[in-house]
């Protein structure tokens, strides 16, 4: 009797854990209005992550007209990009901080999770400096341009001010235009939330097309309030740098983990893209690329994609959730959008000028995984127009398993996309297959 | 000679094992309603963070002791043939399944891993446990389960 019992009890907890609902098509979420199905909270939510693979030789898949080739090769996770006006192409390879002791059994299982999802290759902390002296678009030259790092991500120079975002500080350095490598020591321009907790680390930077604010993007520091809204301050925000005097403020706040913060060229404002949350279900919350409005209020934590409050969260502010802006355009869910930049070369084809290109990391919580993609969003006026397009794809083979994961982005001289690869330690660069 | 007194398999120089581990998981499903009463009232995360521990470390010990307490249940017959004892082992199955489930609940983040559903089903263990710590006293204090008759006995 206790035996069919207990086998009874067994399979009831096994039918209630494994249900949650099947994920829809991503497309019905790409757009201006996607679709927001019900909260679903799980028992075990539903961790799928790509098993990470080598490309051994091969490389991601790219649109018609377009060809793919390896930049560079056998990096340590390489993670961010940025062109110098003179050609020359910073690669950062960076990792997260160690994480804090766990506060609760569950991060145990998250660190792990954290491990499996990421290169077993031990990330740098440094910025490489790549050169193309015979004008092919691939590099010849490599030096090790900045060293011994925090955490960096973000890069941006402004005339000959050079500024480097450390997960914990914005450090200014001295460039001279061909310079390979600095040495000068750099100078705290302004700190930024680092650790002890430090659970969005990328800090994304970019500067005013005046040159005189620096931008730059700070992640929440959990998923949902997790480790108490004491953690959260000043974070889960766009700051504002001045670069005259260091002083910051919080531009635009409620973007759970914004990244990629690009000027779009045509309307000179502010854009970027941003992680949502997670554990709401396969099709909660979308991913999204909003530009950015001064003052703005994006919803995190208390609601998603505008006035959808988040019931996880206590205390509630319905004053807040009432001024929350709905983003501009939906990624779709759990793509983990992390770079994004505009098109402003003549290399790819015509169809491609003057959208944006955005790295899609790929999901972890998504029974079929989505995004590990390039996809370019065009853009009128402005403003996105149209469906977003798989331009860069093959980072996932057989369904489950990744040979790389894009991150950040950039443009190069010749009009060339560059997509920093983590977990496959390449550049790629992306440019037209005719010339 | 055979002890007139249903006698516990698994003990260990006549102390069964059941009833040395059970304070443990019986404490920890206790303080996880206190702390998640509390966590309920504040919102502050030390209170479900300390619930989540207690859970897991009530489950794993529950186990353990769950194990011994049915080996002993299965293994004389005196024993199946107790209604308290039926009681206490039915009771306490549900007390680990709950919790398992409870344990699973608090790995959501922030306050939905204890309002509503956590705290509810915290609640109701200890409820449970009343009510099979009842059934377990009375098959030792009254139905002398697991006591040695004299020094003599075989254990």
């Amino acid at each position: 009797m206790m035996s069919v019992r207990l086998a009874t009890c067994a399979v009831v907890l096994m039918l209630l854990t494994s249900c949650g609902p099947n994920p829809i098509d991503p497309r019905r979420q790409i757009g201006p209005e996607p679709y927001l199905p019900p909260i679903h909270e799980y028992l075990l939510p539903p961790m799928h992550t790509a098993k990470i693979v080598n490309w051994n030789g091969a490389t991601p898949t790219v649109a018609p007209g377009l060809k793919v080739q390896a930049f560079a090769t056998g990096l340590a996770s390489p993670r961010s990009l940025y062109v110098l006006p003179n050609g020359d192409v910073l690669v950062v390879e960076t990792g997260g901080p160690p994480p804090p002791p766990p506060s609760r059994p569950k991060d145990l299982v998250m660190n792990w999770v954290e491990k499996t999802t990421h290169s077993p290759t031990k990330p740098g902390q440094r910025i490489l400096l790549f050169r193309d002296t015979n004008g092919d678009g691939l590099p010849d030259e490599k030096t090790v341009f900045l060293d011994h790092l925090n955490s960096p991500f973000g890069v941006v120079l402004v005339g000959s001010d050079l500024y480097v975002a450390n997960t914990d500080a914005v450090i200014h350095y001295p460039y001279t235009t061909g310079q390979t490598r600095i040495t000068a020591a750099g100078a705290k321009l302004c700190d930024l939330p680092g650790g002890p907790i430090d659970h969005h680390w990328t800090k994304s930077l970019t500067a005013s097309p005046d040159g005189t604010k620096l931008y730059a993007g700070v992640g929440s520091n959990s998923n949902i309030t997790e480790n108490g809204l004491q953690a959260e301050v000043g974070r889960a925000s766009v700051w504002e740098i001045d670069r005259a005097s260091g002083s910051h403020r919080e531009y635009a706040t409620g973007l759970r983990n914004p990244n990629g913060l690009q000027f779009e060229p045509q309307t000179q404002r502010l854009w970027v893209v941003v992680n949502e949350r997670d554990e709401l279900g396969p099709d909660l919350v979308p991913d999204y690329l909003t530009s950015v409005k001064d003052g703005g209020f994006y919803g995190w934590p208390y609601s998603y994609y505008g006035q959808h409050p988040d019931p996880r969260v206590k205390p509630e502010r319905p004053d807040l959730v009432r001024q929350a802006i709905v983003p501009d355009y939906a990624l779709s869910s759990h793509v983990a959008p992390l770079g994004m930049v505009f098109y402003t070369g003549t290399n790819l084809p015509a169809h491609y000028r003057g959208g944006a290109f955005v790295g899609e990391h790929g999901s972890w919580d998504r029974t079929i995984l989505n995004g590990y993609k390039v996809v370019y969003v065009p853009f009128q006026n402005g403003h996105p127009a149209g469906a977003a397009e798989d331009v860069v794809t093959g980072f996932v083979i057989d369904g489950d398993k990744a040979r790389g994961r894009p991150v950040g982005l950039a443009m190069d001289t010749q009009g060339g996309l560059l997509i920093a690869d983590d977990t496959g330690n390449s550049v790629w660069r992306v440019s037209a297959s005719s010339p | 000679m055979p002890s007139p007194n249903p006698r516990s398999k698994m003990s260990i120089a006549g102390h069964p094992l059941h009833v040395m581990l059970v304070p443990i998981p019986i404490v920890c499903f206790v303080a996880a309603l206190i702390t998640d009463i509390a966590y309920s009232q504040t919102a502050k995360m030390l209170w479900t963070d300390m619930s989540a521990w207690l859970l897991m470390a009530g489950v794993v010990v529950s186990l353990l002791a769950g194990l011994a307490g049915l080996t002993d249940f299965v293994s004389d017959r005196r024993i199946r043939d107790l209604r308290a004892a039926r009681i206490h082992a039915l009771g306490n199955i549900a007390v680990i399944i709950l919790s398992i489930f409870n344990a699973l609940i608090h790995t959501r983040d922030a306050y939905t891993s204890v309002v509503p559903t956590g705290l509810t089903l915290s609640a109701i263990v200890v409820l449970i446990l009343l009510v099979t710590g009842w059934n377990g006293w009375s098959m030792v204090y009254r139905h002398r389960v697991g006591v040695m008759h004299s020094e003599t006995d075989v254990p």
